[in-house]
């Protein structure tokens, strides 16, 4: 893979975010979180980590925005396009962001990171799914249960009561 | 014998609080539980003085306080002084019980009243018992008590109310005195005990603590006694119940400074600076309540006068060296005046009121209380062979011994003044003619068998200092050596008191009977600026009130208004300040999670900076 | 090849952006978008890191497979609340949420 690969995924992935939060129609917000996430993935395949590049698709392309896209479609309102969509608080959450931001940027360049060579092994589909299963067995059958509570919590709170 | 001793003030005790806590149920019993009260210990005093007799004397009785090295303990107190009184207050007290039976019947308060009664007997009973300065601190503030209880016994009138309480203001005073003393004299000595005082010996260093501090203990006396200045409650006091004026105010509880100056003699003899206090301040109450008393036309008031007088002319007798003279006149004193009491008090329940101008003639009509009343009024005019001839006798002696000439002038002038107006009381009361329409009767029994109790004692009990008994009293009451050689009666003082006596009655009896050869109105027109001065009580009252009673109540006015404005608003302040800023907090709550959110931001970046505060600031 | 430092910054860059949307976005489900947005950076530094440092058994990709079911679960609970919220009769905008004002 060459850098200009990288470049060109990294750049529209800023773009596609700041898409994101900056759009009026918060549908368009949905289909630029859609656009974001397919970046990330490829960021994910270009750093080897194929598996989970096709996860990232499946479940956050496949799922999750569908799930936002049905969300917003049933709170939508006919006189959402004519109210503003930001609050009164821009200008001070900018600058603090702002400021938040050189600060990260600033512990970035300062350590010794920009020096260190991939090292790591591609691990294969084979291997990952080995220590998903061995190693890694209880943080596994814990998020499985959350996702059977979330599950169940949804369609408690979501039911429409009589 | 003599250890029955701390009985004594047990059994009134005990029927006050019979009184107090069963005395609605009791009703006109509880008059029966106090004078069985004092009854006993009339007994047991009696047991205890064939006691002393034989040879017994002071005994401990039980610890108290032990603080570093100095131990002050609960103690009695047997010598010839504290028996002496323990009789004459058993006595004077049971009969003074025995007539308010029949003086306040049908009181709505009665059971109250001999309930404070017999708190008051336990109390003097207890202060004549005592051993050291703070157990007799401990009943003299029990009798001040007792003595504002009962002054204020009918509160529903605000007279008696504010008499109370000059009472116990005015005593309080001395009483403040009187514990300075107690402190000045347990840090030059560090002792309490009288037994002590008599091995004092004065050491340059402590020698103006000592003085001090029997002055201070004297101021004590001043209050309880009434002496100048402190004598302005005493008139005032008469406005409680008769019995208690002749029990309290006349017989005991002001004779307890006279008590207390010949107890703590042996610190007054160290200097003669404080004896010369003490009789100089005798001798003006003296003379100035004598001079109060001509004038005066309530019959009680005027002996309230007499009554400061006297203990003026005992202090008198105790400030010139004369201790056995100055504790023998308050013998004879508390009989004859508690006499007078309660015959004015028999005449006041007669014929309802206390103006002595409204009454006349009374004497056909209250044979007993008449004759009574005679017999007092000689012994109190010092005529012989009464009680009050012999102490009176005493102390003029005494006071013409010492060289004092301008004392001995202002004793006989007293003794002379003393006759007179007692014997203007008597012309004016019981003889003459009825000034005006006068519902007069005799009063019933339990009244005037004690009056003709007291009469005997009034009679003969002076006698007991005479040389018919050659002179036992002396013999018993006396301070340091036993008196061999002195000389107890001398003719020539004899004849002259007698002749005082006898002048001062026939003054009154020219003015106001013998046909009115000198009318009383024209000598008043004559004097008219002295007879108001006289009048209005040489102005003292008045003087108090405007210089002392009106900038403390300025005062009193000035700190409550400090207390609210500034105390208060302090305090208030501080709530107000915390109003403000919680209503200028307040409104950071908004309600909005994303205001907090930014916050929580805000907060994550100073997290950063913490710790990576050196990288993130390197330029 | 790219310095790892490249995959921190632009981790932190949609970190940032992530917070802007949260900190003034009206509309609920744009504030949910938002902290997607947030899950993904920090997930994207996870997989540099895997990559770059070398971590054992996989770890770093394994860690964001959770981080990512993680997300899922979270905005599927965000997203039914606000759902039933709007059924409530209230409405999706986060600054009319005040009933906990003073």
């Amino acid at each position: 893979m060459t850098d200009i690969t990288f470049y060109f995924i990294a750049l529209s992935l800023c773009v596609f975010a700041f898409l994101t939060v900056v759009s009026r129609d918060v549908f368009h917000c949905a289909v630029w979180l859609a656009l974001t996430l397919l970046s990330i993935s490829g960021i994910y395949f270009y750093l080897g980590a194929g598996f989970l590049g096709v996860i990232q698709i499946l479940v956050y392309v496949g799922g999750i925005i569908t799930l936002f896209v049905f969300a917003i479609k049933l709170t939508a309102h006919i006189g959402d396009a004519a109210i503003r969509q930001t609050n009164e608080q821009v200008i001070p959450s900018g600058i603090v962001v702002l400021i938040l931001f050189y600060f990260l940027i600033k512990i970035v360049v300062s350590s010794p990171w920009a020096k260190i060579d991939p090292q790591a092994p591609v691990l294969s589909l084979k291997e990952l799914g080995a220590s998903l299963m061995t190693t890694y067995l209880l943080p596994f059958e814990f998020i499985s249960l959350l996702l059977l509570a979330v599950m169940v919590g949804a369609i408690v709170i979501g039911r429409v009561k009589k | 014998m003599v250890s029955v001793a701390h009985l004594i003030p047990l059994f009134p005790f005990l029927a006050f609080a019979a009184n107090i806590l069963f005395g609605r149920r009791l009703k006109s019993a509880s008059a029966i539980v106090s004078v069985l009260a004092s009854s006993i210990s009339l007994v047991l005093s009696l047991i205890v003085f064939k006691g002393l007799l034989d040879g017994e004397c002071s005994y401990l009785l039980g610890k108290w306080l032990t603080i570093n090295d100095v131990s002050i303990n609960f103690g009695v107190n047997v010598d010839a002084l504290s028996v002496m009184m323990l009789l004459v207050v058993t006595i004077v007290g049971t009969l003074i019980e025995v007539y308010s039976i029949g003086y306040m019947r049908g009181d709505p308060r009665y059971s109250r009243y001999f309930a404070y009664i017999s708190l008051f007997m336990a109390s003097m009973l207890g202060l004549v018992l005592a051993d050291n300065f703070l157990m007799v601190y401990i009943f003299w503030e029990g009798v001040g008590l007792c003595s504002y209880l009962l002054i204020a016994f009918w509160f529903e009138r605000p007279a008696a109310a504010k008499a109370g309480l000059k009472a116990f203001v005015t005593t309080r005073i001395g009483d403040t005195g009187f514990l300075l003393g107690i402190f000045l004299l347990f840090l030059a000595t560090k002792t309490l005990y009288f037994s002590d005082l008599s091995h004092l010996v004065p050491v340059p260093q402590n020698e103006w603590m000592l003085t001090a501090a029997a002055l201070l203990i004297f101021c004590g006396a001043m209050g309880k006694s009434a002496q100048f200045p402190l004598h302005v409650w005493l008139p005032d006091a008469m406005e409680g119940p008769t019995a208690v004026s002749a029990l309290i105010h006349a017989a005991t509880m002001v004779a307890a400074g006279v008590y207390l100056v010949a107890r703590t003699y042996s610190l007054f003899v160290l200097n003669s600076f404080c004896l010369e206090t003490v009789a100089v301040i005798g001798g003006i109450s003296a003379l100035m309540a004598a001079t109060m008393a001509t004038v005066n036309n309530d019959i009680k008031r005027v002996l309230a006068y007499s009554t400061i007088s006297q203990l003026g002319l005992m202090m008198l007798g105790l400030g010139l060296g004369g201790y056995t003279a100055g504790t023998f006149h308050l013998m004879t004193h508390a009989f004859f005046k508690a006499l007078l009491f309660l015959c004015a008090g028999s005449v006041i329940h007669a014929v309802h009121t206390q103006d002595i101008q409204k009454m006349g003639g009374l004497l056909p009509k209250m044979k007993v209380t008449g004759i009574t009343f005679i017999i007092g009024t000689l012994a109190l005019a010092g005529v012989p062979p009464f009680a009050g001839f012999w102490s009176k006798d005493e102390i003029l002696l005494k006071a013409f011994q010492s060289g004092h000439v301008v004392l001995f002038g202002v004793a006989v002038l007293t003794s002379f003044l003393t006759a007179f107006y007692m014997a203007r009381l008597i012309f004016l009361v019981l003889f003459g003619k009825p000034r005006s329409d006068l519902p007069a009767h005799e009063s019933p029994k339990t009244m005037t068998v004690p009056l003709m109790v007291l009469a005997f004692f009034a009679a003969f009990v002076g006698l007991l200092g005479s040389p018919a008994t050659h002179h036992a009293f002396q013999g018993f009451v006396y301070f340091g050596v036993a008196p061999e050689g002195e000389t107890h009666a001398s003719n020539g003082i004899m004849l002259l008191s007698t002749a005082i006596g006898l002048l001062g009655i026939s003054l009154a009896y020219l003015l106001y009977m013998a046909g009115h050869k000198i009318l009383p109105v024209s000598v008043r027109a004559r004097f008219a600026p002295l007879y108001r001065l006289l009048l209005n009580k040489y102005y003292v009252d008045e003087i108090y009130e405007a210089v002392l009673v009106r900038p403390c109540l300025k005062l009193c006015e000035f700190s409550s208004t400090f207390d609210r404005l500034v105390v208060d608003g302090l305090v208030n302040g501080v709530a107000q300040v915390m109003q403000w800023v919680s209503a200028t907090l307040r409104p950071i709550q908004t309600g909005m999670v994303q205001n907090y959110l930014l916050i929580q931001v805000l907060g994550v970046i100073l997290f950063i900076l913490t710790v990576a505060g050196k990288i993130c600031f390197r330029f | 090849m790219i310095p790892l430092n490249y995959f921190l910054i632009l981790g932190a860059f949609l970190f940032c952006i992530g917070i802007l949307g949260v900190l003034t976005r009206r509309n609920v489900v744009g504030i949910l978008i938002s902290i997607e947005l947030i899950l993904n950076a920090a997930n994207i530094n996870l997989v540099a890191f895997n990559k770059y440092l070398g971590t054992p058994d996989g770890l770093g990709q394994i860690f964001s497979l959770f981080v990512i079911a993680i997300a899922a679960a979270a905005s599927v609970v965000g997203l039914v609340l606000v759902i039933a919220i709007y059924r409530n009769g209230k409405s999706v905008y986060a600054d009319q949420y005040n009933l906990m004002k003073w």
